[in-house]
């Protein structure tokens, strides 16, 4: 049988102390363009328009590229990259900074959102029994040397130095591994058949690549 | 993977991308469960994101700025807004950080602060001064509550007075003496069973606090001993306890109270300090 205490009467509760915060000295409202990312979206997470401005100048090239990069097409990656920066105004708040930076984050849901893009257009593809398009080279041009805004977007150029010269370093084929997964969405066991080579194998370069692209950033900070 | 921990390889694995949906799921649901393992993902994933910025650059078409802002349901900005956006964006900032203050703690949310801080003093200022606010308001919030709770609890205090008034007047009520055989000989107590309401109180005097132990009811019926709960005495040495009578237990042929260790017993093993003399001081 179930035998119970009287229920405590419950007193009142203590009130928790006010959090103290440092109170920071006033200074002059500096541009948005100078705040990190992490601010922006704070800001856009209240409807700061301006943020949204600033962050979109800072990051559309990068978003549109990476896009591209899965896609190979310039109106499907066009489409895509709208659709991140519509959400990441719709919805701020699935970014939690707690997570991580914010420009891992972007890179997350702008590769997400294209490669659904690229598995629907697989399907597509495969009712209408059309074979794969070759990549639409009538896009945008490349860049040149340097970007606009160095200023503005110095760190973010510099880190994608250090990524690109990090993923030359790799044995080819570990890179083609990782990109085949991140770019063209593609399992190992796709990868393993797009290239003819046994599962293990694709696991190894997979696990390599991992390994040694995370050993050559660290190095770099 | 089952009950087992992801893998720095797993994590790798997962975070480009490369496993098939089933695998992909399993890794979700683990770390939506395992904190160390999210941490290895999370890790992995920012490297793997990192793959991401390696693609070559391009410039993305200008018409895609007014198309985002067409989907997006925005006017383009005009210097006209900025007093008033810069503003709202200090207040809303600070329901944010709020917001994010009830998930993570303040410690972190200090961290955050000192990270804004670097980014925009005069917007800190503005953010410390819509938070504490937004803090003084709930500590006044939870003021309201706790007297809302006090008022609460009054009234439920006064409800089951009624309930024991009842109780006492009631023909179907038994009305019993309690014996004190051992050390609490000058306690008066009281037991009232009310089949009708089908709860029963039992109430007491010159009771001792009793660290570590507790005084626990029993009925004896057809040679068993149920328990009927535990309670302890306030600091007069009163004490009021109420329970409604289990379901199943039709009668009882004695009514006893034990000291037991801890928070009671399953089985009655304590001294006896009352039980219940054949009296029955009810109305009938
Ligand atoms: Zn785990």
């Amino acid at each position: 049988m179930a035998w119970q205490s009287n229920p405590e009467s419950s007193g009142i509760r203590n009130i928790s102390n006010p959090v103290e915060l440092a109170s920071a000295s006033a200074v002059d409202m500096a541009s948005r363009a100078e705040w990190s990312d992490e601010v922006l979206m704070l800001a856009i997470a209240n409807q700061d328009q301006l943020a949204f401005a600033v962050l979109y100048d800072r990051y559309v090239d990068l978003v549109y590229s990476a896009s591209y990069r899965v896609l190979s097409d310039a109106q499907l990656a066009e489409d895509s990259a709208q659709d991140v920066f519509v959400r990441l105004w719709t919805r701020p708040e699935t970014f939690i900074s707690e997570r991580g930076r914010f420009v891992s984050w972007l890179m997350s849901v702008t590769r997400n959102r294209a490669v659904d893009e690229l598995r629907a257009r697989g399907r597509r593809r495969k009712r209408e029994g059309g074979s794969l398009g070759e990549p639409d080279e009538a896009a945008e041009p490349l860049f040149q040397g340097e970007p606009e805004d160095p200023q503005l977007n110095a760190e973010l150029h510099e880190e994608q130095a250090a990524v690109r010269r990090a993923l030359r370093s790799i044995p080819h084929e570990q890179r083609v591994a990782l990109e085949l997964a991140y770019f063209n969405g593609l399992t190992q066991q796709e990868i393993a058949a797009h290239l003819h080579e046994p599962l293990g194998t694709v696991k190894t370069r997979i696990r390599l690549g991992m390994q040694k692209l995370r050993r050559t950033l660290q190095e770099e900070v | 993977m089952g009950a087992s921990h992801i893998t720095q390889e797993q994590a790798d694995e997962y975070a480009i991308g490369s496993l098939d949906a089933p695998l992909e799921r399993a890794i979700r649901l683990h770390i939506a469960e395992c904190s160390s393992c999210r941490e290895v993902v999370r890790e992995a994933e920012a490297l793997a994101n990192m793959v991401g910025l390696a693609a070559p650059l391009r410039r993305a078409p200008a018409r895609m700025k007014k198309q985002v802002y067409r989907n997006a349901g925005l006017t383009r900005p005009s210097p006209m807004r900025r007093m008033f956006t810069i503003s709202r964006a200090a207040a809303g900032l600070a329901a944010v950080v709020v917001a994010i203050a009830a998930f993570t703690g303040m410690v972190s949310i200090k961290g955050q602060m000192d990270e804004l801080k670097d980014d925009n003093a005069d917007l800190q200022t503005q953010i410390n001064d819509a938070l504490s606010q937004r803090v003084e308001l709930a500590a006044v919030t939870q003021q309201l509550e706790d007297t809302r709770q006090a008022a609460a609890d009054l009234q439920e205090a006064s409800k089951t007075d009624r309930e024991l008034m009842l109780a006492l007047l009631s023909p179907s009520s038994d009305i019993l003496a309690v014996t004190a055989p051992g050390e609490a000989t000058n306690s008066i107590g009281r037991l009232v069973w009310d089949e009708e309401q089908k709860r029963l109180w039992f109430m007491a005097t010159q009771l001792q606090q009793r660290p570590g132990e507790t005084y626990q009811l029993w009925a004896q019926s057809g040679g068993r001993y149920f328990s009927l709960g535990t309670f302890e005495p306030d600091e007069s040495g009163f004490a009021r306890y109420e329970r409604v009578i289990p379901e199943g237990l039709a009668g009882y042929d004695t009514v006893v109270v034990t000291i037991e260790r801890g928070a009671g017993s399953p089985v009655r093993e304590g001294p006896t300090v009352f039980f219940v003399s054949s009296l029955n001081l009810g109305p009938n």
